[in-house]
């Protein structure tokens, strides 16, 4: 069990952005997006057998040609102001049906990562994901942090389109980051490393949806070029986000009324207040959900990847 | 060697053998189980060593099939006489790469295996008086080559692998040669037996390994199974469209297809 390094790139503490699976890919696709933007060159992975099954084999001819399996590849970038590792996960380990990664599998593969950016030497990792939030759909996500240490709180308040996650109200101060997109941050932390969770929001209603959610993403991907200093194509993902909001908008649209008119209050509100829909429309929009989805996919045309 | 994987038993007298993967797991036709109980009768096979099932099978409790507790098992027998190791098993729960590599480690470090086979048998639409075929796939060309004569043919497929494939490619990462062997069964006899692939299977092996093997059983109970299906289709005219219309490249629909398979089975179960 171990890692391939095909490449030994010269880096000057470089920081690690990590991007796994997770709920709306939020921060896969921003990490993979950053990553393809930069060019980034791949550099080495970790070996898939131990964590993972093959998904696909191809035969041509009489001969096994391939056995593929998902990837776990690292990437790196030298930029003016720093150096970057990437690290994009297509799957997360799970033992049984879960999709997230639990378990001593999960704990093995963060620390590998780990020990691939530390050997570059690495001093802080960033991971980003989703925050399930009680926003409105139309609204602009924010960006939602969670830090290793008060240390880095100052330097976060500077991000645009930034909160902590302390300042969201109706969140009792604690929660959980599912799978190694919090894994990860706490191995780091243990190891000392300086560790940052981007999570872009995405409406609660939505978390549970089989697409991906790029809207946030981009949101997401803005804090970075931020953080970067460099310049991003500002249509980046504009055509997947708008193939996903034609889809979002047409399940709007079959919302009751008076669901409609309670969920749209989340427009007129301070984004720190929960506010609109009440635990019974919740309860309706949950029941009905895999419905819109069903009529959304035949309705919305091709679904986005 | 991970150790603790395995418990051998005895130490076997082999000589670069070819080692033989026979998977009980989705045993079509029960051609698998059908081939390695012939082989390890015919040829005197001693059992030498198991994979426990610790950490690749489910132990939270027995399962039964009918009226009996199925253990999983994961054994390897060796037949010195004929230098062939064989290794039968269920498929693993989890840990199909550690397990496979247990497996491997095994048949090259202590027995110096040399090429690797391995046995799955799979559906065919075709009819039962059609010739079988065995379809191939190989994890090297020059291994490929040296079976050309055979008869076998090459296998074109794309898909979600089957734990085949997966030691395949495994054994090819050790530069072990090897060939997944996949003999067709009509549909319609997949869940009894098919005499006639399991025959042709063990013709390749006898030819390939110089077994010397007496298959005159088998010519008995091929004749039997024709003639049992013959007389069904005398007295069944839907049964026998059904085949007839196979035997001349035609399909059947699904529900053709459940109540061919039905009757098949509910026949040579009856009188078998």
């Amino acid at each position: 069990m171990g890692i391939s390094v095909f490449k030994q790139p010269k880096l000057k503490n470089p920081e690690l952005l990590c991007g796994w699976p997770g709920i709306g890919n939020i921060g896969l696709i921003a990490m993979d997006t950053l990553k393809a933007v930069l060019m980034a060159e791949e550099f080495a992975e970790i070996e898939p057998w131990d964590f993972f099954y093959p998904e696909k084999v191809s035969i041509r001819g009489g001969l096994l040609k391939e056995l593929q399996f998902p990837t776990n590849k690292f990437y790196y970038q030298r930029l003016e102001k720093k150096d970057l590792i990437f690290f994009i996960g297509e799957k997360q380990p799970s033992e049984g049906e879960r999709m997230y990664a639990t378990g001593e599998k999960a704990y093995r593969i963060a620390n590998l990562v780990l020990d691939v950016a530390e050997k570059f030497g690495c001093h802080r990792v960033y991971t980003s994901g989703a925050s399930v939030s009680a926003v409105h759909h139309t609204m602009r996500p924010r960006v939602v942090s969670v830090l290793s240490s008060d240390r880095l709180a100052e330097e976060v308040a500077r991000y645009p389109n930034t909160v902590l996650v302390s300042e969201i109200a109706g969140r009792e101060n604690e929660g959980v980051i599912t799978g190694l997109n919090g894994l990860l941050l706490a191995v780091a932390k243990k190891r000392g490393l300086e560790s940052i969770c981007l999570m872009g929001e995405i409406p609660d209603w939505l978390s549970g949806s089989p697409f991906p959610y790029p809207k946030a993403s981009k949101s997401v991907l803005e804090v970075f070029a931020d953080i970067l200093g460099i310049r991003i194509d500002p249509t980046v993902l504009d055509e997947m986000t708008a193939q996903i909001e034609g889809i979002v908008e047409k399940i709007y649209e079959e919302f009751p009324p008076e669901i409609r008119e309670r969920y749209d209050q989340r427009k007129f509100v301070a984004q720190a207040e929960p506010a609109g829909i009440t635990e019974q429309d919740a309860r309706w929009i949950k029941e009905h959900i895999n419905g819109f989805f069903k009529k959304g996919g035949e309705q919305g045309g091709k679904r986005s990847t | 060697m991970e150790k603790g994987l395995l418990e051998v038993y005895q130490t076997p007298q082999l000589q670069n053998p070819s080692l033989l993967v026979g998977w009980q797991t989705h045993d079509v036709g029960k051609l698998t189980s059908r081939i390695v109980h012939f082989l390890t009768e015919q040829l005197g096979g001693q059992r030498i060593a198991e994979v426990k099932p610790s950490g690749f099978f489910p132990l939270g409790g027995a399962a039964f099939k009918g009226n009996f507790i199925q253990v999983p098992e994961s054994q390897f027998w060796a037949c010195e006489k004929s230098n062939l190791l064989i290794f039968t098993s269920d498929e693993p729960k989890y840990e199909w790469h550690k397990f496979l590599t247990a497996v491997l480690d095994f048949a090259e470090h202590y027995c110096q295996a040399k090429e690797l086979y391995t046995i799955s048998a799979r559906h065919s639409l075709s009819a039962h008086t059609t010739p079988r075929r065995i379809l191939a796939v190989y994890n090297q060309p020059a291994f490929q080559k040296l079976l050309q004569d055979y008869e076998l043919e090459d296998m074109t497929w794309e898909g979600r692998p089957a734990i085949s494939s997966y030691l395949l490619w495994a054994a090819e990462r050790r530069d072990i040669p090897g060939v997944s062997l996949w003999p067709e069964i009509p549909f319609y006899l997949a869940a009894g037996e098919d005499p006639s692939a399991t025959k042709l299977t063990l013709s390749f092996l006898d030819r390939r390994f110089n077994l010397g093997l007496d298959l005159g059983e088998l010519d008995l109970e091929i004749t039997n199974q024709y003639e049992r299906i013959a007389q069904l289709r005398r007295v069944n005219a839907e049964i026998d469209r059904y085949i007839n219309r196979l035997e001349t490249g035609l399909s059947l629909n699904e529900q053709e297809q459940v109540k061919l398979a039905r009757e098949v089975y509910e026949l040579l179960k009856e009188r078998g």
